[in-house]
């Protein structure tokens, strides 16, 4: 659920740091598999698996699982919304970073 | 969480896939080889045997980097990229070669190696474009580029099979460094590497 405070919308579901990384990574290429997603945010089969079902569950990504050289491989893709979500979130981010820097005074 | 931190770490854990390029260094070998006649090379079926040979090899590597690092299909943005270096700066960097050394009227008729210089760009333009350039690509490929761009070589021959001898060497070199930041950057868990890795 967005949480607002003086026009910063900050969605908790992206905002925890492993989902973010998750989200980010895949808003940086077309689909990738869980070993890629693994590697290249360092998380835990576990942590990035419970983070994947989440995601999944809230719409932000598609997960399919298939069998590649008959070995079973999980392939992970953004969703339009989940796209739309994680790009609001980074410039909510970033909207925050330039107003700390201009006066940290008006920060909520 | 830096998001241009993890945006590089997706780059270069797609690009950085060295195994490839000692392949690509191997084939720039094999053709000067080829075309210096030596030994059984002097035979084109040889030639295509061994292209055959390193064609095959780029499989068990390719399953050797999905199978540890992963797979990720580029974005539309990243194609395009690559697809505008390839069309643009490509062409531009081969007609300035010509420009430099063709006997032509117009050209600056200059005893440089040509092929050193010209592959030398390439790579950089390209690994520029795709992940951005480290330092050994720079020293590497910067190399290839000053060495090449020496007064010193004799005009066509032997020169051009020479910088496909040092651009082949050069990307066996950038290959195994490549290789060797993957893998300490996002080597398996467990294996004492690559726990500092990406942006989480």
């Amino acid at each position: 659920m967005p949480e607002s405070d003086e026009g910063f919308l900050l969605d908790r579901l992206i905002h925890e740091p492993g989902r973010l990384a998750i989200l980010t990574v895949l808003s940086s290429v077309a689909d990738a598999d869980f070993v890629f997603l693994q590697r290249t945010t360092g998380l835990t089969k576990g942590n990035l698996s419970s983070h994947l079902t989440k995601l999944e569950d809230a719409g932000l990504v598609t997960v399919e699982k298939r069998f590649v050289r008959k070995k079973p491989n999980t392939n992970v893709a953004l969703t339009k919304d989940g796209a739309e979500r994680v790009a609001r979130h980074w410039d909510q981010l970033e909207r925050l970073r330039s107003l700390s820097q201009a006066n940290p005074e008006t920060l909520p | 969480m830096d998001r241009r931190g993890i945006e590089t770490a997706v780059a270069e854990n797609a690009q950085f896939r060295g195994l490839f390029g000692v392949v690509g260094g191997l084939l720039a070998i094999l053709a000067a080889l080829g075309n210096a006649a030596w030994g059984p090379l002097r035979h084109n079926w040889v030639f295509v045997v061994g292209v055959i040979v390193l064609a095959g090899l780029t499989w068990p590597i390719h399953a050797f980097y999905t199978d540890r690092f992963g797979r990720a299909t580029p974005s539309v943005k990243h194609r395009a990229r690559v697809a505008v270096v390839v069309l643009v700066a490509v062409p531009l960097v081969i007609l300035g070669s010509l420009w430099l050394s063709s006997r032509a009227s117009w050209s600056l008729d200059l005893p440089v190696n040509t092929t050193a210089i010209t592959l030398g760009l390439v790579f950089l333009l390209s690994i520029a474009a795709a992940v951005g350039l480290r330092l050994h690509h720079v020293v590497i490929y910067g190399g290839l580029v000053i060495v090449g761009a020496l007064p010193v070589w004799e005009r066509g021959g032997e020169s051009g099979n020479t910088g496909l001898w040092l651009a082949g060497i050069a990307m066996i070199i950038s290959g195994l460094l490549d290789h060797r930041l993957l893998v300490r950057r996002f080597g398996p868990a467990g294996t004492g590497i690559g726990a500092d890795r990406a942006g989480v």
